[in-house]
């Protein structure tokens, strides 16, 4: 079963359909009342099949390696996540994905397409977020994305609502120049949208927004692949590729260390949260109640404040424990792991 | 050569919308189609004459000089940045994600600018003709509208050069110094001419400077093949039998033809554009 938001052709508004692909439906529109038909998209048909196969990809740039020898494969239909601290090949590897850099070594094939001597066939199916969007400063939103409809060669009568979806409809003739970085990096987001792209390349596509923004992005990424769109994105924060990602590499040094479902390599990395308990009148004591307490580690008390390391399910056991054994359970925080976390446990910490 | 017509249109039609409404271009070009009204409005006023351009000889001379220091600034205003800048700030990687070659992007900036240099030269000196026309009655469109094309030519000639630097100099800074070192090149290249030319003639330097009529050894008018904004001015005034300039008579060799002397122009605008292809071809974005 799919769902995909779809657009009534006549009066332009939003519904939202289910269906297996490729099956065939005739539907209503309940603001116009016009019907008409929709053909559910048939992608997923081969999906599970590589669409993006990298072989061996290096790239040095003079003397320093920025990619060594990396090779790994996005399957149709999925999120795929490419995971790294800044500096560690991710955006030099996206670049490779698009030909828009000259490799050492390596193959690049999208769909069957050598990406650098059948780049137009290759290119065909991507869209592509670059980490700074940059645009022309003296085109309107709408010319901008006028000029990128016509690259792809698609309608440009879907601009109002991508412009809308977005945010940006109400400065749609207003010059790009004047914009703050986060519209921008909403406009770019925006050509992304344009036709049905069906391999999505972002490169940290929620850098630099505001959070309500960031919950968006989010949102469009998982839109794009319900309508049948591959997404690779690319991120240095844990917690955003472990909502969003089917499966995950993991890039450091230009080094690919770990390739695998994000359930797997969580296995393999095994870093649980971490939980600060303020317990007034503590006084550094530990309290006995928490003593072989099994499932918990990296106990330790600094003052009023216990810091343990354990699922999420044990922390409403700590604190009855706590209540239970008469002490007084003031503020409590969760401290997400972080990818250094992971990236410690990944390399041994000799590597970071 | 694939080149999909589409992609370079669509390329060309963004590059005009965008720098068209640059507020330093457009700063330039009216006060380009300014100056070039006041001249032939001026000069209109004095010409008796019946030439080739409607007795406006003073006026070409005019507009000469005016459209040799103004639409080289706004071929190099306009192209210094267009494969530097735009791959240092990221606007070029999203550009070349899209289905499209790099030959025709770069074609589609070629065209789309020098649409703007175009339109620089008819709106200024295509005023400014009607003004001759109408003060001198004479009217000769065809003449006046060889000479725009000889000047849009001529800023072509400095924009595929810029975009050549564009494409060969890593960063937006460095462009900018290869654009400066463009629009010096020709004042510069002469100099070292004219220096190379008073060392080993027979003249003396008085004579020179007093002006009147002599003529000049024939590796110096080959060597203006080397310098853009001397070969566009003798183009011009072999084109239009135009004999003095400044106080100088010099009348031009007979070997150095209308016709050489635009192949000349042209070879300055296809070679760095070639080249300018190559380096484009060959640079990570």
């Amino acid at each position: 079963m799919v769902t995909q938001t779809i657009r009534c052709p006549t009066c332009h508004t939003p519904m939202t359909v289910q269906g297996t692909p490729g099956q065939r439906i005739v539907i209503t529109c309940s603001t116009c009342k016009a019907s008409g038909q929709f053909t559910f998209p048939a992608v997923h048909q081969d999906q599970g099949q590589t669409c993006i196969a990298v072989s061996h990809l290096t790239k040095t740039y003079k003397d320093t390696i920025a990619v060594n020898d990396v090779s790994f494969t996005v399957k149709r239909g999925e999120i795929f996540g490419f995971l790294g601290p800044n500096g560690a090949g991710k955006t030099t590897t996206l670049k490779a994905l698009l030909g828009l850099i000259h490799t050492d070594g390596g193959t690049i094939t999208i769909d069957g397409h050598d990406i650098y001597h059948d780049g137009i066939q290759a290119k065909k199916q991507l869209a592509y977020l670059p980490e700074r969007v940059a645009l022309y400063d003296n085109l309107t939103p709408t010319q901008t994305m006028q000029f990128f409809c016509e690259l792809r060669g698609e309608d440009p009568s879907q601009i109002p609502i991508i412009l809308k979806e977005v945010g940006l409809d109400q400065v749609s003739t207003r010059k790009v120049g004047g914009f703050s970085k986060g519209m921008v990096q909403l406009l770019g987001i925006a050509q992304i949208l344009i036709g049905h792209p069906s391999i999505c390349i972002l490169d940290e596509p929620s850098s630099g927004l505001d959070p309500r923004w960031v919950k968006v992005v989010r949102e469009k990424i998982r839109q794009l692949n319900d309508a049948g769109a591959t997404v690779i994105f690319s991120s240095h924060i844990l917690s955003e590729v472990e909502s969003l990602c089917d499966r995950v590499a993991i890039i450091d040094k230009g080094r690919l260390i770990a390739e695998d479902s994000l359930e797997k390599i969580q296995s393999v990395v095994q870093v649980k949260p971490r939980l600060e308990i303020t317990v007034p009148g503590l006084k550094g004591k530990t309290p006995k109640v928490l003593q072989g307490l099994s499932g918990i580690s990296d106990l330790s008390i600094r003052g009023d404040v216990i810091t343990v390391t354990c699922e999420p399910s044990l922390r409403g056991k700590i604190i009855t424990l706590l209540q239970d054994g008469g002490y007084t359970v003031g503020n409590i925080k969760t401290i997400e792991p972080s990818l250094e976390d992971a990236f410690l446990k990944l390399v041994g910490g000799s590597a970071l | 050569m694939n080149l999909d017509r589409k992609s370079v249109y669509t390329v060309a039609k963004k590059e005009f919308t965008d720098h068209i409404r640059n507020r330093w271009i457009l700063i330039l070009i009216i006060v380009f189609i300014m100056l070039t009204l006041v001249a032939s409005f001026l000069a209109g006023q004095r010409s008796t004459s019946d030439t080739t351009l409607g007795g406006a000889e003073e006026t070409v001379v005019t507009l000469l000089s005016i459209a040799g220091i103004l639409l080289p600034l706004i071929a190099i205003m306009l192209g210094f940045a267009t494969i530097a800048g735009e791959a240092e700030s990221g606007a070029l990687a999203l550009v070349l994600s899209y289905p499209i070659r790099r030959s025709e992007v770069l074609l589609g900036k070629f065209l789309g600018l020098g649409g703007i240099l175009a339109f620089t030269a008819l709106v200024g000196f295509g005023v400014g003709g009607l003004f001759i026309t109408i003060s001198s009655g004479t009217a000769q469109i065809l003449g006046f509208l060889a000479f725009i094309g000889l000047t849009v030519l001529f800023g072509l000639m400095y924009l595929s050069p810029i975009i050549c630097l564009s494409a060969l100099l890593k960063r937006r800074v460095t462009a900018i110094g290869g654009g400066i070192f463009l629009f010096l090149w020709s004042p510069i290249y002469d100099m070292i001419i004219f220096g190379v030319f008073l060392a080993t003639s027979d003249l003396s330097t008085t004579q020179i400077m007093q002006g009147g009529s002599f003529s000049l050894p024939a590796w110096m008018w080959w060597s203006i093949g080397l310098s853009p904004s001397d070969l566009y001015e003798t183009t011009v005034m072999k084109a239009f039998n135009v004999q003095q300039a400044f106080g100088y008579s010099m009348p031009l060799p007979d070997y150095l033809s209308t016709g050489l002397l635009i192949v000349f122009m042209c070879l300055w605008i296809a070679i760095p554009l070639l080249l300018a292809y190559v380096f484009f071809r060959r640079r990570d974005i």
